[in-house]
């Protein structure tokens, strides 16, 4: 069996607790215009960015780094959208639990719920984001179903989970939606952050149009004091 | 450039002048170690500088015994006495003589200092042997130069000079009381060292030397910390004089923590306050190494990342579990292994026990490769085998010069070292030749990495892809690597640092075969040889043709156990950790890598997990240079900007404006390599 990937990142420090591997599979279900991994958008080979791997290089490749998880860390399977490939990924991931590692998705949740549930099976740790709530929105900008997406937290085992928030004109569009949901789905923490330039390169790469404006640092700290009041949430740099 | 280069020269020639002209070699002699103009990188300003103080040279006959070389040198050296601080004077005009190379770069055991007088040594010389005569005047000859600095202070204006000279006048009489009195004793005795010509003298354990007089002591912490930083301070002194090769290699280093025996860790207040010392004054001399094990406390460890996060270039960290045990194996008695110190960089050994030599010479791995490629016929290798087999013929006719060159050697006679160093009092034998316990010699590695890539891409691009001939690779590297297309082959395979079977197999190879032809070597005392896998002299040994990795002529060889390339610092760890430093290999084994001050501060736990979790994978040793290229590349450019920048050069750290240029360039470049700025 094998999956489609771009990078395989070790000493990976902000993709989930303690020190991890992240495994950045290739094919999202969604294209934001600001995405960080533009390569990892489309589930074909672009020239040098993806190539496949057997689940048995791949293991071999998380478990080298196994003396650095003993304080937290693990595996975080990012994208592109993990979830995916998890039918894919399910023996690698039996395997992973048996030995004890830390598992993480970093997902959107733009998924069929039959791929988060086998998610949910083996996971210790979430990482989702919310990039926006307005359903048209979501259509438009994103390509995807904001009720799969709301239907698909009901899912979710919150106490494992952290919420991840793109600041963009769109999430402080959506503050109120956003607030509104974080209410009523109280995740451990949320990590907010503003957009950075470093994939220009790769837009370039792809020939790709860039969606890229800052927000102000002034907008970022409010929202953040805002989501504060109801779970603890860090201004991060990814 | 020019001053790295006229330094070697000045260095060749006096040493050819040794035997004749005395006068010629004392004024080389002073254009090297006077440094007066080193910061402007001046030749003709640095001759000025020296010509004018030619007047106060002074070195004694060699027709006198040593001691009474000695003698007549402590005699004649102009005192300082400093306004405040504890007295710390050094006569840079006057030094002693020489026939031989002096045995240096090695720590002295302070505890022994502290807890004798020098009436007490005396009673042991009571024969009229040559040895206890010579002793005798040593003894003499240090009484003599407290006599002086009493009658100095005497005339000083220091209000607290009834305190200092109650603390001279005690050296001759008394054990040490005070924690004070302690610090100014070895000051002391640290300044007799360089004063009589030894380089890179190391301080050994305080922390541990100091235990029982701290507690003894009825000081507070805060006091004890002043106290320190006041040390530090009068340690700093003479920094361009006590510096070796290149300003800030002064070897002073004290070694903080450590395992005194199995499962049983010491650090006391001390060790926690040297560091914060350290870390307050942003001074990069004196420099710290933390002894590291399972055991250290969790706060001590942060406490020593924080330190290093501020840019000073120290702690180095030291890992117990792995040197400890390879020192025992090596045949150093238990004991003795749980109590090392480090030579200049951090090559191990016990303290006050031994000639241990670690820094005898350069082991240089790529010459008998390019021996191999410059003389043998090319086409008769018809696989990777056979070439290694060549590669290790020419080791092995290349070890035996070596260290045979080595045994020509001898070291000139030491009384002063001697009463410090076990067992030469009582083996009444003066420790240049042989009276102390252990005489092993160290050497440490240059250009193991660009050796070990060049052997791979033979391997690689020669027998298994079959890409070019030998004698085609051999080629582009005579015409330095005209050839782009050949260079970019040579520099794109995996690479030493990287965590793959195939190179880290080879490169224990390699060195288990070293460590053979090792082991069937004796050096002039019948003691061992030894090296580590460091490799201080990256860029002043580097004069070596091009070779099989890409690396062009005289280009700098790569730093220590290194990676730049990549960011991935878990694989650099992992690869650290599965070479095999046994045998003959512990002589200094650190891994060298860059990282951003910004990023140990954002991930500041995360990043003390991480250096506590790859030690305990097996690291040996780590040092960090915590820089970003940005900063370097501004302060090339503008001095005046940062006059406090340190860096980390080889085993030490040092102000970046001190460095002469192609040392900067080289850390820029891994600078920039490291954060994926290169090409």
């Amino acid at each position: 069996m094998k999956v489609r990937v771009t990078d395989i990142q070790h000493f990976s420090l902000h993709d989930g607790p303690g020190i991890r591997t992240t495994v950045f599979l290739k094919g999202c279900s969604i294209s934001c215009p600001w995405c960080a991994n533009p390569e990892c958008i489309s589930s074909k080979i672009q020239g040098d960015f993806g190539y496949d791997i057997s689940l048995e290089k791949l293991e071999d490749e998380i478990l080298k780094d196994e003396p650095y998880y003993e304080t937290g860390g693990g595996v975080t399977f990012s994208g592109g959208e993990p979830l995916l490939q998890i039918k894919n990924l399910e023996s690698l991931l039996k395997s992973l639990k048996l030995k004890n590692i830390n598992i993480c998705f970093e997902t959107s949740l733009f998924v069929k719920k039959d791929y988060l549930n086998i998610a949910n099976f083996y996971a210790d740790e979430f990482i989702v984001d919310i990039k926006l709530l307005n359903k048209e929105n979501a259509k438009n900008i994103l390509n995807g179903n904001i009720d799969q997406y709301l239907d698909n937290l009901n899912s979710l085992d919150l106490n494992k989970t952290t919420f991840r928030i793109p600041v963009t004109e769109y999430s402080l569009n959506d503050e109120d939606l956003i607030l509104e949901l974080i209410k009523k789905y109280v995740p451990k923490k949320i990590e907010i952050f503003k957009l950075h330039n470093l994939a220009k390169k790769k837009y370039e790469i792809l020939n790709k149009e860039f969606y890229y404006k800052e927000v102000s640092d002034v907008n970022l700290i409010n929202f953040r004091d805002k989501l504060n009041e109801f779970v603890r949430t860090e201004i991060i740099e990814i | 450039m020019a001053s790295v280069k006229f330094i070697n020269i000045a260095k060749s020639v006096f040493f050819k002048l040794e035997q004749y002209d005395f006068t010629k070699k004392f004024l080389i002699y002073s254009l090297i170690t006077r440094k007066q103009n080193w910061k402007n990188k001046n030749l003709p300003k640095t001759l000025t500088g020296a010509l004018p103080n030619y007047a106060h040279f002074y070195t004694p006959s060699l027709k006198d015994s040593k001691g009474v070389q000695l003698k007549n040198l402590f005699s004649k050296l102009d005192i300082n006495i400093s306004k405040d601080n504890f007295i710390f004077t050094i006569d840079e005009f006057k030094t002693v003589n020489y026939k031989y190379r002096i045995a240096d770069n090695l720590s002295i055991d302070y505890s022994k200092v502290l807890n004798t007088s020098i009436n007490e040594l005396k009673e042991q010389f009571n024969d009229f042997d040559d040895y206890s005569l010579n002793q005798m005047s040593t003894l003499e000859a240090i009484e003599i130069l407290i006599d002086r600095i009493v009658q100095k202070l005497n005339a000083s204006g220091r209000t607290d000079r009834q305190e200092l000279i109650d603390y001279f006048e005690n050296i001759k009489t008394d054990k040490v009381k005070t924690f004070k009195e302690a610090l100014q004793r070895i000051l002391f005795f640290n300044q007799l060292l360089w004063q009589t010509g030894h380089n890179l003298n190391g301080f050994g354990r305080l922390d541990y030397v100091l235990d029982e007089i701290y507690n003894r002591d009825d000081i507070t912490k805060d006091e004890a910390l002043g106290l320190i930083k006041q040390f530090l301070k009068s340690a700093h002194s003479y920094y361009e004089y006590k510096s070796n090769s290149l300003i800030g290699d002064t070897g002073q280093i004290i070694v903080l923590g450590g395992l005194n025996g199995e499962n049983d860790y010491f650090s006391n207040d001390l060790t926690y306050l040297f560091l914060k010392a350290v870390k307050d004054l942003n001074q990069p001399d004196p420099k710290l190494i933390l002894r590291y094990s399972k055991e250290t406390p969790k706060d001590l460890l942060s406490l020593a990342i924080e330190t290093m996060a501020t840019g000073v270039g120290s702690p180095l960290i030291s890992n117990d579990e792995m040197v400890i045990p390879n020192l025992i194996n090596f045949g150093y008695n238990a004991q003795d292994a749980y109590n090392y110190v480090v030579s200049a960089c951090w090559e191990p050994a016990p303290v006050g026990k031994g000639l241990e030599l670690n820094n005898v010479d350069s082991f240089v791995f790529i010459v008998p490769l390019n021996q191999l490629l410059d003389s043998e016929d090319l086409s008769q290798f018809s696989n990777f085998d056979e070439f290694l087999s060549s590669y290790k013929n020419y080791l092995i006719k290349y070890t035996n010069n070596l260290l045979d060159e080595i045994n020509s050697q001898n070291w000139e006679m030491d009384p002063l070292l001697s009463l410090f160093i076990d067992d030469c009092n009582q083996n009444h034998l003066d420790f240049s030749e042989g009276g102390a316990i252990y005489n092993n010699y160290g050497l440490t590695s240059v250009s193991l990495s660009n050796t070990i890539n060049s052997l791979y891409n033979v391997k690689k691009l020669v027998f298994d892809d079959k890409k070019y001939t030998l004698k085609e690779l051999n080629d582009a590297r005579k015409n330095n690597f005209n050839d782009e297309f050949i260079l970019d082959d040579l520099k794109s395979q995996i690479k030493f640092g990287m965590d793959n079977d195939e190179i880290l197999n080879l490169t224990n190879e390699v060195t288990e075969f070293v460590s053979e032809v090792f082991k069937s070597r004796n050096n002039k005392f019948g003691d061992k040889f030894k090296f580590g896998l460091s490799a201080p002299s990256y860029i002043s040994k580097s004069n070596v043709d091009a070779s099989l990795d890409g690396r062009k002529n005289a280009e700098p060889f790569n730093v220590h156990i290194s990676l730049e390339e990549n960011n991935d610092y878990t694989e650099l760890m992992r690869f650290a950790s599965k070479l095999d430093y046994s045998k003959h290999r512990f002589n200094g084994n650190v891994v060298d890598f860059m990282v951003s001050p910004d990023f140990i501060k954002k991930n500041f736990e995360k990043f003390t997990d991480f250096i506590k979790l790859s030690l305990d994978m097996g690291v040996f040793q780590m040092q960090l240079n915590v820089v970003d290229s940005k900063t370097l590349i501004d302060a090339q450019q503008n001095p005046d900007k940062f006059p406090n920048l340190i860096v980390r050069v080889w085993g030490f750290s040092t102000y970046f404006n001190d460095l002469p240029k192609d040392y900067q360039d080289v850390l820029i470049k891994r600078a920039l390599e490291h954060e994926g700025k290169s090409n």
